[in-house]
């Protein structure tokens, strides 16, 4: 045997060895570099090549090639051994994937923001712009330029809190409507949602603070056919598909037809003889809507005769109530952090 | 307004069934509160004592033969002590149900008792409202007959809910009316002719000074020969069901006349009204009055009385006096069915805090031609009770008569979107009473009829045509919307900010914008003084309701101590001051959060930065824009832990630890972290510009440095990067320690310095010379010493 066979096969022994004593993968590696690496052992051997006879060095050349061949399998099926080990330690953790979840940053928005939201977004896909007013108001505004002067008795349904003999907090968002029509011509489109006050006794029914959404169509040819169509498509937007839409004659000075809006109750779907939220009737108030009284477009300098329109507004915590199933309003207001995550 | 179906059917005829009524009344605009359906009583007839006897066996007992028109008289034992021989009485016979029981034979003591006579509250009628005892009845009514019948009780109530443009359908025949004309069948209206007739004596002929405008129609019709007692049970049994409590004939015939006819009146004792002379005139100021409810009122002129030659004797529309009352030792009486302007009653309703019945139907303004309708009905039933009714004299005018409206007929399909032939408008109209001619072709002169004065325009007019014809029967259409220039801009920023904040962990929570004077009042406790520049509210319904928020820090802190936990919200609302008599409106933003105190030293607060992150987070998201922080001062925020945050130069809002005090104050247990913006200075949104990463990789460096306690972050990071220029791609301040390694009036601060050049890889020797020369500008500026 040469000497050069020996000397591969005490490498290839130690080689071997070493691989089967390689704990892991980067072990094998250092194993591979050692002995296969650019300065490893094989390079060694194989620059004595270079010091045999030049009719040797061919066969020389081979049996070195053999043996990278060797080792190179060798070091390929210890590798997947190794692998495999390592796979099969991280698969054999196991967790309870039942336990408590770590809190994601638990950020929500207000159930009367997401209301006001999910109808704006109604309206804005049928090319409605969204306006927000000032909470204080004037009294024109408010009641003046809709058709009810100091004497009307409509007034008292307004229960206002005054801050000067002028100036009140707004009890309705109507104004919003006075405001944007001053200032543009038709076609309007708009919903506005806002902050109302109105001197009302607080109940599981009432707040002195509440948000309502108002909206108004003015242009050439808009009819109470299309009031009705679009609240009922709302109310489905909100409440889902089965939603029907009431409308009942109603009276309100700036409107005229008017009505009162009623949708299914979702709590009993209209059904419930002793619902608590809709009192058994089956229906829930959302609130007044009707054509706009001709006195209220011809103050904003608007001609009845040529322009018509619709206008509603909405009490937003009702909505709310019933779409969420809220037992007692007075909880919109300093939701505490349980009711804002149920309702999140 | 409770209306008892039997009083609606007097005057049409309608469904059997109670809720398909309040369903048609509903849909007629009328909303149906309640319908309450009386019990079902069975078994009870109407009989007549004929004979009473003392019980043989028992002192407190009596025994009655009641005549019911059977083959015999009914043996019927009573313990009620207000029976006599010949009274009519409703006795429960044998295998009655009551409410509350069902009649069975029994004995008492040793007598068999046949029956049970009844009282009101057996009839589930306000046992207070009726006599103690039995129940009287009319002797007028026949022996034998199903007394529930007689009585009207087999009947459902309707709380009927009526808009205060249609005082017209304040009655009976009101509502009625108008569930004629919708079912389309006829309204059988009673006799409106009066039945007073004749001369009064000498000097008793009333007369009446109308000296206001404000009364348009006065009648007066004397009364002789009257005796007050209890009005007939049939009456009484009405306006029970009605929630009218009895009281006698005379207030009965007033109430029962008012809920029947709509027109409020008024009895006067004759012998106290001077002259027979009424005389409707302006109150003089200081005028007193006792009115019914025994109030003792000062007027002024805005009240409107009516008078004799002496003195006021009752409020216009309102309420009558003492003075003139009637009482039992009246004999004749003069009766006022008048009418005035609506919107005086309601200024002198509302400044004297007194309403009433008549003044929420006077104060809408009634027909004036109900006035002599309210009087021939009273006039009516008091004649049938025995009083002697002279001539009705109506005094003033009648007003003005409705006025004809234009109806072009194409309104009715431009406002409704339903195309309704002529001839079916003009059926609806007139079904309401409307009389209608054609004025030209495709247009219609329509004149309302007397009762319905808020019939003004066509519009009004469109709108009893849809309730005719039903506002189901409106086809929905969703319409397409077509270009307008009103923008959305204010909602979408709020929108915005919501999400963002939701984003980073707030809840969004709404506080009350009327608050009491609390955060003043705390505010004091902790010390502080703040600027009282709030807004007031004139009528606060309760002293929590006084003023309007002028920040939303309050409500923050006040929500966080009452949860009491580790908890992050945010509230976007309006903000209200006042200075030199202007009322600013401001949209505000506050958010911010409570947390448990951590363990660190008192120059290190980990919340503080939590909160700036959130903030730089935020504003980052809202406006596209970085914003900075300088130390700052703000009341109710700590001294210490207090930043003013600003955008491009612009002061924004506060960021910072609430004043421990004011916490405390609060009964906040766990320290509080806020921030507070204006909304209205946030800058506008700046889109980002995309600069594509450096070709040549960068390095850093990390210094350690010795600097004074008062040295800022801000400061050695802004000298860096001014002293290296656009090499320094960044530098940081990333950690601070303070002890005695470095001395009690130093401090340690450890900042990365991020190198790179545009043209270059930068080298080992680039990036130590620009380290040096760093290390020399900070050493200039602020004395420091690099840390080994
Ligand atoms: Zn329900």
């Amino acid at each position: 045997m040469s000497e050069l066979a020996t000397q591969l096969e005490e490498l290839r022994r130690r080689f071997g060895n070493a691989v089967a004593g390689a704990p892991d993968e980067a072990g094998l590696e250092q194993v591979r570099i050692a002995y296969l690496g650019r300065n490893g052992e094989v390079t060694q051997v194989r620059r004595t090549i270079g010091r045999l006879p030049a009719h040797e060095r061919p066969a020389a050349g081979k049996s070195i090639n053999d043996a990278v061949g060797a080792m190179e399998a060798e070091l390929q099926t210890a590798q997947a051994r190794l692998e495999s080990l390592t796979f099969q330690s991280e698969l054999a953790e196991s967790i309870d994937v039942t336990f408590p979840a770590i809190p994601a940053g638990a950020g929500s928005l207000n159930p009367v923001r997401r209301v006001i939201d999910d109808a704006c977004t109604y309206f804005r896909r049928h090319g409605f712009a969204v306006v927000v007013g000032d909470e204080i108001e004037s009294d024109y505004n408010n009641f003046d330029a809709l058709n009810i002067p100091s004497d009307h008795p409509a007034r008292e349904g307004f229960d206002s809190f005054w801050i000067t003999a002028t100036l009140l907090l707004r009890p309705h968002t109507s104004p919003v409507q006075i405001r944007t029509m001053q200032q543009h011509r038709p076609p309007i489109a708009i919903v506005a949602p806002g902050k109302c006050f109105r001197r009302d006794a607080v109940d599981a029914r009432h707040l002195f603070q509440f948000h309502q959404i108002e909206g108004l169509l003015v242009a050439q040819g808009i009819h109470f056919g299309h009031l009705k169509g679009m609240l009922a498509e709302m109310c489905r937007e909100l409440f889902g598909a089965q939603q029907s839409v009431r409308f009942r004659p109603s009276y309100f000075p700036f409107t005229e037809p008017s009505a009162e809006v009623d949708t299914t109750c979702p709590k009993c779907g209209g059904e419930g003889a002793s619902c608590s939220m809709c009192g058994g009737s089956g229906w829930i108030e959302l609130g007044g809507a009707g054509m706009v009284h001709p006195s209220v477009l011809r103050e904003v300098g608007y001609d009845p005769d040529i322009y018509s329109g619709w206008a509603f507004g909405f009490g937003v915590e009702r909505l709310a109530l019933a779409r969420y199933e809220v037992d007692d309003i007075r909880r919109f207001i300093n939701g505490d952090p349980n009711f804002l995550e149920q309702l999140a | 307004m409770r209306v008892p179906v039997s009083w609606l059917r007097e005057f049409v005829d309608l469904p059997n069934d109670a809720a398909a009524i309040a369903d048609r009344l509903a849909m007629l605009g009328f909303p149906v509160a309640s319908i309450e359906n009386r019990p079902s009583i069975t078994g009870v007839v109407v009989g007549r004592i004929v004979e009473l006897e003392k019980h043989p066996n028992a002192d407190r007992l009596l025994v009655a033969r009641v005549d019911v028109a059977g083959e015999r008289p009914l043996t019927v034992a009573t313990a009620a002590t207000n029976v006599a021989t010949g009274q009519t009485i409703a006795l429960a016979t044998i295998g009655a149900r009551l409410p509350a029981l069902t009649i069975e034979p029994r004995k008492m003591r040793g007598v068999a008792s046949e029956g049970m006579m009844i009282s009101a509250e057996e009839l589930a009628l306000p046992a207070e409202w009726f006599e103690d005892g039995i129940m009287q009845l009319d002797s007028t009514v026949e022996l034998g007959e199903n007394a529930i019948d007689v009585l009207g009780l087999e009947t459902a109530v309707l709380d009927v809910e009526i808009t205060s443009n249609r005082v017209d359908a304040m009655s009976v025949i009101g509502l009625a009316r108008e569930l004629a004309a919708s079912y389309g069948v006829p309204l059988r209206l009673p006799s409106f002719s009066n039945p007073g007739t004749g001369a009064e004596p000498p000097g008793a002929r009333p007369r009446v000074s109308i000296e206001s405008a404000d009364c348009v129609r006065f009648v007066a019709q004397r009364f002789g020969g009257i005796r007050v007692g209890a009005a007939p049970t049939w009456m009484r049994v009405r306006l029970a069901l009605a929630g009218q409590r009895p009281i006698n004939d005379i207030v009965d015939v007033s109430n029962y006349v008012m809920l029947e006819t709509g027109q409020p009146l008024h009895f006067y004792d004759a012998d106290r009204v001077s002259g027979a002379h009424f005389i409707v005139r302006d109150a003089r100021n200081g005028e007193k009055i006792v009115t019914l409810d025994g109030v003792e009122r000062i007027l002024s002129e805005q009240a409107l009385v009516i008078a004799d030659e002496e003195h006021a004797l009752g409020l216009a529309g309102l309420m009558g006096g003492m003075s003139s009352e009637v009482t039992d030792a009246t004999t004749a009486m003069i009766l006022e069915a008048a009418n005035f302007n609506g919107a005086r009653v309601r200024r002198m309703s509302s400044q004297l805090g007194l309403r009433t019945e008549a003044s929420a139907r006077h104060e809408k303004t009634l027909a004036p031609a109900l006035a002599e309708i309210g009087a021939a009905r009273a006039a009516q039933l008091l004649v049938a009770f025995g009083a002697t009714a002279y001539e009705a004299r109506a005094f003033g005018t009648q007003g003005a008569p409705p006025a004809p409206i234009t109806l072009p007929v194409r309104e009715v399909e431009r406002l409704l979107g339903l195309d309704i032939p002529q001839a079916r408008i003009i059926e609806h109209l007139e079904a309401l009473g409307c009389s209608v001619l054609p004025e030209k072709a495709d247009r219609l002169l329509v004149t309302p009829p007397l009762w319905r004065r808020d019939l003004l325009i066509a519009a009004d007019l469109v709108e009893e045509i849809a309730r005719m014809e039903g506002y189901d029967k409106i086809v929905p259409v969703v319409p397409s919307v077509a270009a307008h220039d009103v923008s959305s801009a204010q909602y979408d920023l709020e929108g915005r900010i919501a999400r963002a904040l939701a984003a980073l962990g707030y809840r969004e929570i709404i506080t009350h914008s009327l608050r009491g004077a609390q955060p003043f009042e705390r505010a004091a406790r902790a010390g502080l003084a703040p600027d009282r520049d709030e807004v007031e509210v004139l009528n606060p319904l309760s002293e929590e309701q006084r003023f309007l928020r002028d920040s939303l820090v309050p409500g923050l802190i006040e929500y966080m101590a009452t949860v009491n936990a580790p908890v992050r919200v945010f509230e976007i609302g309006h903000v209200f001051a006042q200075r030199d008599g202007r009322i600013t409106e401001r949209p505000a933003l506050a958010f911010g959060f409570a947390a448990e105190r951590l363990d660190e030293p008192a120059w290190r607060d980990a919340h503080f930065l939590e909160l700036k992150g959130d903030c730089e987070a935020f504003l980052r998201d809202v406006t596209g824009r970085r914003d900075a922080v300088s130390a700052g001062a703000r009341a109710s925020f700590h001294p210490g832990k207090t930043a003013l945050v600003s955008i491009d130069g612009r002061e924004i809002g506060v960021i910072g630890r609430i004043d421990p005090r004011l916490e405390r104050a609060y009964d906040a247990k766990l320290p509080v972290y806020v921030c507070s913006l204006d909304l209205e200075a946030l800058p506008a949104y700046r889109l980002p510009h995309y600069r594509p990463p450096a070709k040549f990789p960068s390095t850093y460096r990390d210094l350690a440095l010795i600097v004074d306690l008062d040295v800022t972050a801000q400061q050695i990071e802004g000298t860096i990067a001014g002293a290296l220029g656009p090499i320094c791609t960044g530098a940081r301040v990333f950690d601070e320690y303070r002890g005695r390694q470095v001395g009690a009036d130093r401090k340690s601060l450890a900042v990365r310095i991020t190198l790179q050049r545009t043209d270059t890889t930068i080298t080992d020797d680039d990036a130590d010379a620009a380290i040096d020369r760093a290390i020399e500008v900070l050493r200039e500026a602020f004395g420091a010493e690099i840390r080994a």
